[in-house]
């Protein structure tokens, strides 16, 4: 009689201790996928990372830049109402041509206080000053006009028809005194200043249309006026020093400071809107297919290495960088990315051996312990080093058949990089042009040394013990960048970062450099 | 070299450690792999499939719990994603089934044998006797597992002891007819 036994029981006891071996084959399958998977991860998955990175970026920044632009929308719509509300808009100027002409009277009683200092000046003086008042006048009409103007294009014309006002009048001027009909002259002038005044006013009123009351503009004003103010005393202390001496010079004096006060102030006016035209700052995500190489003939790992041939990873570099606008062409910009960097070092030969000296060790590499098979240390307690030797000139037909041939040593650094350079721009149009020069330093994160069966297989070897943590690199580069829209410019900068004190013990002639093509796009504000 | 290197080691990749990995685990797992599977190629297939699954995800095991249950987790996990979706044909009325505890005269029944009548179950039965009888998961959790219904789970579990049951004593009379 067998027992009775609950169903359960039967196979929990019979499966507790089941162990099945499967077949080999399935090892050989999982080891081919894990090769092919290996190449195509080491692409794919990379930039993957990348984009979302470069996604989360560009969510943030138009984020950024709709709160920005919400802040400004206010403003725009008031500039859109003084249109429609002429009424407000020219109560606005004669308020500020009330304040304008009060200016004025400052500046006459100024020039008449001048006046009345230099009574023991001759008539033809007298006369020289109050045209010059008259042209200061003339030259505040202009001035409104050009104050009232935002447009770069409208202040640049006034200005320069208020300029040739301006030297026409002092040609006349200068006639003044060697004609002696003076007040036939004044007269003529007079005419003149009120018909300039008159066209300036008409001008004015179709500014006025245009007119934003900015505060920097009103700034401006009291800039000029200032100025003006000065000037006028500067004429007026010029006329009372030198009242005895010539008046064809005074005359030409006076006239040349005029000229001379209006295109500073034009070129003031120019070189604020200019300023306001200008993004300073600008943000800066980019990454970048990095190409790592040696220029000598030389081994970072050991000398015997040195005449093996190298050929170069292309590995990614990503992160953001910022950038300051000095000017108009230079620019000073840091960042910080993430590089990472590798070689192999080709035809080299690697065989596994029992407890050999480790005098065969590389003289570079910090061998791992892991080279020994935890399988055999299980189970048989042995110990395996695996020995790297160049195979250059090495016979392959001598070689035991055991021998991998055809490896190569793969040296792979991870660096966290922060650049300073300047960029200097060659063409400043929608397709720009600059050259990029500066240096980087680069903080060591990541320092690994593979050997590489032709097959794809990877053992993990050790790590480098001669690069320093911290290490610089010249760098030099061209920059090409196309501005999409006022904000967002896209750049494509081909650079090359010449690595300076990356290792500390080479052997051989070893200059490592790398070759990366950084694209991406900047944010200005 | 401890356990902790060698995961180490397969988190970069390397294709020495991922074989020797492979060499201390591949026989548990496989065991895994044909009790839940229908067959024995169907069983190396998804082996394949998880210690591909494993070489992946090795960078997300932070050494936390023990490494050969996170092993058979995912091998279990790799099984079911592939049985999960192949439906089974519920002809009965699954309330119907009681629980009913089943008995079986204890024989000496091999192990290919009862690997065999388990490999034989409907996807479904064989998926759920396995993870709460050999592997010890709650209703609940098997519920979750395959996304089915609580109820569902406990009558799939009759159902398949009895019909565990019913083959093992099919097998019996046959025998002791042919040993007449």
């Amino acid at each position: 009689m067998s027992d009775k036994k609950h169903i359960d029981r039967l196979f929990q006891e019979n499966f507790k201790d089941f162990d099945a071996i499967p077949r080999d084959a399935v090892w050989k399958n999982i080891e081919v996928q894990l090769n092919q998977k290996k190449k195509k991860r080491r692409v794919i998955p990379i930039w993957w990372r990348y984009a979302g990175v470069a996604a989360l970026l560009l969510m943030l920044l138009t984020v950024g830049i709709n709160y920005f632009n919400t802040d400004n929308e206010p403003q725009t719509y008031e500039i859109v109402d003084t249109e429609t509300n002429a009424t407000d808009a020219t109560k606005n100027q004669d308020r500020k041509s009330n304040g304008f002409e009060e200016l004025n009277k400052t500046n006459e009683t100024i020039t008449n206080n001048n006046t009345l200092k230099d009574n023991n000046l001759n008539d033809v003086d007298d006369a020289v000053v109050n045209t010059n008042s008259k042209n200061n006048r003339n030259q505040k009409a202009s001035e409104n006009l050009l104050n009232d103007n935002i447009e770069p294009s409208k202040v640049t014309s006034v200005a320069e028809t208020s300029a040739s006002k301006n030297i026409n009048e002092s040609k006349t001027n200068n006639y003044l005194p060697s004609d002696k009909k003076l007040k036939k002259s004044n007269s003529l002038i007079e005419i003149d200043d009120k018909t300039t005044i008159a066209s300036n006013e008409e001008e004015k009123n179709k500014a006025i249309e245009y007119n934003r009351f900015d505060v920097l503009i009103d700034k401006n004003k009291i800039e000029f006026l200032n100025n003006i103010q000065k000037n006028n005393t500067v004429v007026a202390q010029n006329e009372s020093s030198k009242g005895e001496e010539k008046t064809e010079t005074i005359a030409e004096n006076t006239t040349e400071k005029n000229t001379l006060t209006i295109e500073d102030a034009i070129d003031k006016t120019n070189d604020i809107t200019e300023k306001e035209k200008l993004n300073r700052w600008s943000i800066a995500p980019n990454a970048a297919p990095v190409y790592f190489n040696t220029l000598g003939e030389g081994s970072s790992i050991d000398s015997q290495f040195n005449s093996n041939s190298k050929t170069g990873d292309v590995n990614m570099s990503y992160g953001i960088s910022a950038s300051y606008a000095v000017n108009k062409k230079l620019r000073i910009r840091s960042g910080i990315n993430r590089v990472n960097l590798g070689y192999n070092t080709n035809n080299v030969v690697v065989f596994q051996s029992v407890g050999l000296s480790s005098s065969s060790v590389l003289r570079n590499v910090d061998v791992s312990t892991n080279n020994n098979s935890v399988a055999d240390a299980l189970t048989n307690g042995n110990t395996e080093t695996l020995s790297i030797i160049s195979g250059e000139g090495f016979n392959a037909n001598n070689a035991p058949e055991s021998f991998a041939t055809d490896t190569s040593i793969n040296q792979s650094l991870g660096y966290i990089e922060v650049p300073l350079e300047i960029q200097y721009n060659l063409l400043d149009k929608k397709l720009g042009v600059n050259i990029i020069g500066g240096f980087s330093s680069f903080f060591l994160s990541d320092n690994k040394i593979f050997s590489e069966a032709e097959g794809g297989g990877r053992t993990f070897l050790g790590e480098a013990n001669n690069i320093n943590n911290v290490s610089y690199s010249a760098n030099f580069g061209l920059g090409l960048n196309y501005q999409m829209s006022k904000k967002i410019d896209l750049n494509l900068e081909p650079m090359f970062k010449y690595q300076m004190n990356t290792f500390n013990n080479t052997s051989g002639d070893f200059k490592p450099f790398f070759i990366g093509v950084y694209t991406g796009f900047a944010i200005k504000f | 070299m401890s356990l902790n290197q060698l995961i180490e080691n397969c988190k970069i990749n390397d294709t020495k450690a991922q074989g020797e990995l492979y060499k201390l685990f591949s026989s548990k797992l496989f065991s895994v792999c044909l009790k839940y599977s229908r067959n024995y190629v169907e069983a190396e297939d998804n082996l394949q499939d998880a210690f591909l699954t494993i070489f992946n995800k090795i960078d997300q095991y932070k050494n936390k719990g023990s490494f050969e249950g996170w092993l058979k987790r995912i091998t279990v996990n790799t099984v079911l994603q592939r049985y999960r979706n192949e439906k089974v044909f519920d002809i009965i009325n699954e309330d119907a089934i009681e629980d009913v505890v089943v008995e079986v005269d204890e024989d000496n029944l091999s192990i290919d044998y009862l690997l065999k009548i388990i490999q034989e179950l409907p996807d479904r039965y064989r998926l759920v006797f396995n993870l709460y009888v050999l592997d010890g998961y709650s209703h609940k959790e098997i519920a979750d597992m395959l996304k089915i219904n609580l109820g569902t789970s406990k009558s799939n579990l009759a159902r398949a002891r009895q019909i565990l049951k019913q083959t093992i004593e099919n097998y019996k009379t046959t025998q002791s007819l042919q040993s007449l």
